[in-house]
């Protein structure tokens, strides 16, 4: 009788813990739900000779178990969307904007794949926050079957809110911001430019070989003037 | 009349000089996350945070036209006048909060000194080369030194030259 009355109120205090503890955890609804879309057009830097890419996948490495929550504070703010769908979406709508979306994976020149190491909000001081978009990209050649990565890196930071009305509005703004700057980053960061036009292909160093050709043609006239043949 | 022609003259004069003040000093601006110095001892987050408090605060007091973002290609044509900041974090001191509040007077404040240069895209000039300090109390979050930097950063580029 004794042990049956401790089981069971342990068990109803059981129930009564789950329940406060999921009361707590915020919902999505189409009221705390954003969208992020990419406002400004990105141009990608020119490349010597005409490319195209294709984007093979988006991998999730940010660790995070809920990565469509993006804010838990205040009723929470949900993505409608999963950010490597996200980013696939952006990235794909940026390079065919540019001419430089590959048809399909037998066409493409280089195949990308992401690594999304954070996406969403960092933490910033009291009640502001500031986006962030980490990205890991692995340009593969098709023809040379050689990869490189290119890491790219966007921010943004917008003013505190209060309102729930401009938190959604602050944070759709930090993400979509953030995404964008990390994509430009990419597409125009120098280490793109490198894996495209590889050191051998640069008409690099031209310098260097006319300051040897000149020591060469100094050493062989002096040679000439101090033993004539 | 003359009067008149006098008072709208000295308008238009005011107005342009305001607008010349107003336009951004600079075509481009990149700016390079500021590593620490040895020693150094910041939450892993600071740089970011830096970073992106920096951007946000330049574009707020339109120090450049445009903000390129860590290793991003500049055309050729802009590179006069557009410069790269950089830096690095060379002392942070956590402070003391029992020193705050039993001398006061900004004893045991939390401090951060960091050099900063910024430095002509084209022809490596260095615009600007100075170390720079701020402080906060010690019982402020350290992020709040990132945005006093950025807003120390800010006021003298827009000083500069």
């Amino acid at each position: 009788m004794g042990t049956h009355y401790w089981l069971s109120q342990s068990f109803t205090l059981l129930l009564f813990a789950v329940a406060i503890a999921s009361a707590g955890e915020p919902k999505p609804t189409p009221e705390n739900t954003i969208s992020i879309k990419i406002e400004n057009e990105i141009k990608p830097q020119t490349f010597p000779r005409p490319i195209k890419f294709f984007v093979e996948k988006v991998i999730d490495r940010s660790g995070n178990p809920q990565p469509m929550l993006v804010l838990e504070e205040r009723g929470g703010v949900f993505l409608d969307k999963q950010p490597t769908e996200v980013v696939q979406q952006a990235l794909q709508d940026t390079l065919q904007k540019s001419g430089l979306l590959a048809g399909d994976r037998a066409s493409a020149d280089y195949l990308l794949t992401l690594y999304l190491f954070h996406f969403g909000l960092g933490s910033g001081l009291g009640g502001e926050y500031y986006g962030k978009v980490d990205l890991n990209v692995v340009v593969k050649e098709v023809a040379s079957g050689k990869s490189q990565e290119v890491t790219a890196l966007g921010t943004s930071v917008r003013g505190a809110a209060i309102r729930k009305k401009n938190i959604l509005k602050n944070t759709q703004a930090n993400i979509s911001e953030a995404l964008e700057a990390a994509l430009r980053n990419f597409l125009r960061g120098t280490k793109l430019r490198d894996v495209i036009a590889p050191q051998d292909a640069k008409p690099s160093m031209p310098s260097e070989k006319t300051t040897s050709s000149l020591n060469l043609t100094l050493e062989c006239s002096s040679g000439y003037h101090i033993y004539p043949s | 009349m003359r009067g008149y022609l006098s008072l709208f003259a000295s308008a238009l004069l005011l107005t342009s000089f305001a607008t010349a003040k107003d336009e951004p000093k600079f075509k481009s601006i990149e700016i390079k996350h500021f590593p620490n110095a040895e020693g150094v001892e910041l939450p892993p987050e600071f740089s970011d945070y830096l970073y992106a408090e920096l951007k946000a605060t330049l574009q707020k007091k339109k120090i450049a036209e445009q903000f390129v973002g860590e290793d991003e290609v500049v055309d050729a044509a802009d590179a006069p006048r557009s410069a790269i900041l950089e830096g690095s974090v060379l002392e942070y001191k956590k402070g003391s909060m029992v020193k705050e509040s039993l001398i006061g007077f900004g004893a045991g404040a939390r401090s951060l000194t960091a050099h900063v240069k910024l430095t002509r895209r084209s022809n490596n000039e260095a615009i600007v080369d100075k170390d720079i300090k701020v402080r906060a109390m010690a019982r402020w979050d350290p992020k709040t030194l990132a945005k006093f930097l950025a807003g120390s950063i800010a006021g003298e580029l827009k000083h500069s030259e």
